[in-house]
């Protein structure tokens, strides 16, 4: 009986484990949803140091790291600006890997609050590489921006950009 | 101010509320709650989905054609502000509501007549065939009265040749 006892208490603790594991793990199967549904349930938070993030402009950089964000304690959000880290390049860009670069957050993944109380977020990562006085490097900007560029002045990437959600 | 469409359940989007998700390719999905965007998140088909608009729409159970609807029409472009034309607007979108109102409501009950007919002569049918299970046929045979225990007769003539055919 205490054998009994003890394998159900390891048991159990196997399913607790697992319940802890998996974020929606067991409740998840039990209401048979599709795999996609568990994927699709990121928490979005801000972009901070190590993010990875695509580059939407023709300054000749890919993809970007970033290395601090800098305003804001927790991270960047939509329309800041970071100091990153050049991962991947173009070969004959204006900018190289390894360099040191800013950049302005144009989308992100998470939801940023809107004055008329609304949300909008965005399905990546995105930053437009500038200079330290906040103009643009590239002269053409891809995609999406938010109009949150306007109050914080970045103007001349507005001005690139092909369509301002 | 814009009041939008909630690109899932097809409901408003008053100021304030719902989430606004911007794709790559520049589409712009607004919904209303966190019901709609966690459906569209799972890549469901609002055609599929029972509740939303776009079903209903889609299957016949609500209006599709309708003159009211010209009236929400999207217009982008900004109308200059006039006083009685803002007062007038305001009177025609009581009237147009409740005429849309009125309107659907009339498109449900021709959706649904026939029901009650269809009804009637399922309930005359089950008492033919299973009233057996309420009643053991002996006893029906013996006392003829017991055939229709309590039931409301509206259509009486149907029934009491029923009762006719039992005896």
């Amino acid at each position: 009986m205490a054998a009994s006892s003890a394998s159900k208490l390891f048991r159990a603790g196997r399913s607790l484990l697992g319940g802890l594991k998996d974020p929606n793990g067991s409740i998840g199967l039990s209401k048979d949803l599709p795999r996609s549904y568990l994927f699709s349930q990121q928490q979005r938070t801000f972009i901070q140091m190590r993010t990875n993030l695509k580059v939407v402009d023709n300054s000749g950089a890919k993809r970007v790291m970033c290395i601090q964000a800098l305003k804001g304690k927790r991270g960047a959000r939509l329309g800041d600006t970071i100091v990153a880290s050049v991962k991947e390049a173009q070969p004959g860009g204006k900018v190289k890997k390894g360099q040191v670069v800013y950049g302005v957050v144009v989308r992100a993944a998470m939801q940023r609050g809107r004055s008329d109380g609304s949300e909008i977020k965005f399905d990546d990562n995105a930053v437009v590489l500038v200079n330290k006085q906040g103009e643009p490097i590239g002269t053409r900007v891809f995609g999406p921006v938010p109009h949150e560029l306007r109050k914080k002045k970045h103007v001349k990437i507005l001005s690139l950009a092909q369509h301002i959600a | 101010m814009r009041l939008e469409k909630c690109w899932f359940c097809s409901s408003t989007v008053y100021p304030g509320h719902g989430i606004q998700f911007v794709r790559n390719d520049a589409k712009i999905f607004r919904f209303c709650r966190s019901k709609c965007h966690k459906n569209f998140k799972m890549k469901r088909n609002p055609r599929k989905v029972k509740w939303t608009k776009a079903y209903r729409r889609l299957h016949g159970k609500d209006m599709t054609q309708d003159s009211t609807f010209e009236f929400e029409r999207k217009r982008n472009r900004p109308e200059r502000y006039d006083r009685n034309v803002t007062e007038n607007t305001l009177k025609a979108i009581k009237k147009i509501d409740k005429v849309r109102v009125d309107r659907e409501a009339r498109h449900h009950t021709m959706r649904m007549r026939g029901k009650k007919t269809m009804e009637q002569r399922e309930a005359a049918k089950e008492l033919e065939q299973s009233i057996h299970m309420v009643k053991a046929p002996a006893l029906l045979q013996q006392e003829p009265s017991l055939t229709l225990p309590k039931i409301k007769v509206k259509v009486s003539q149907q029934l009491s040749e029923e009762n006719r055919m039992e005896e």
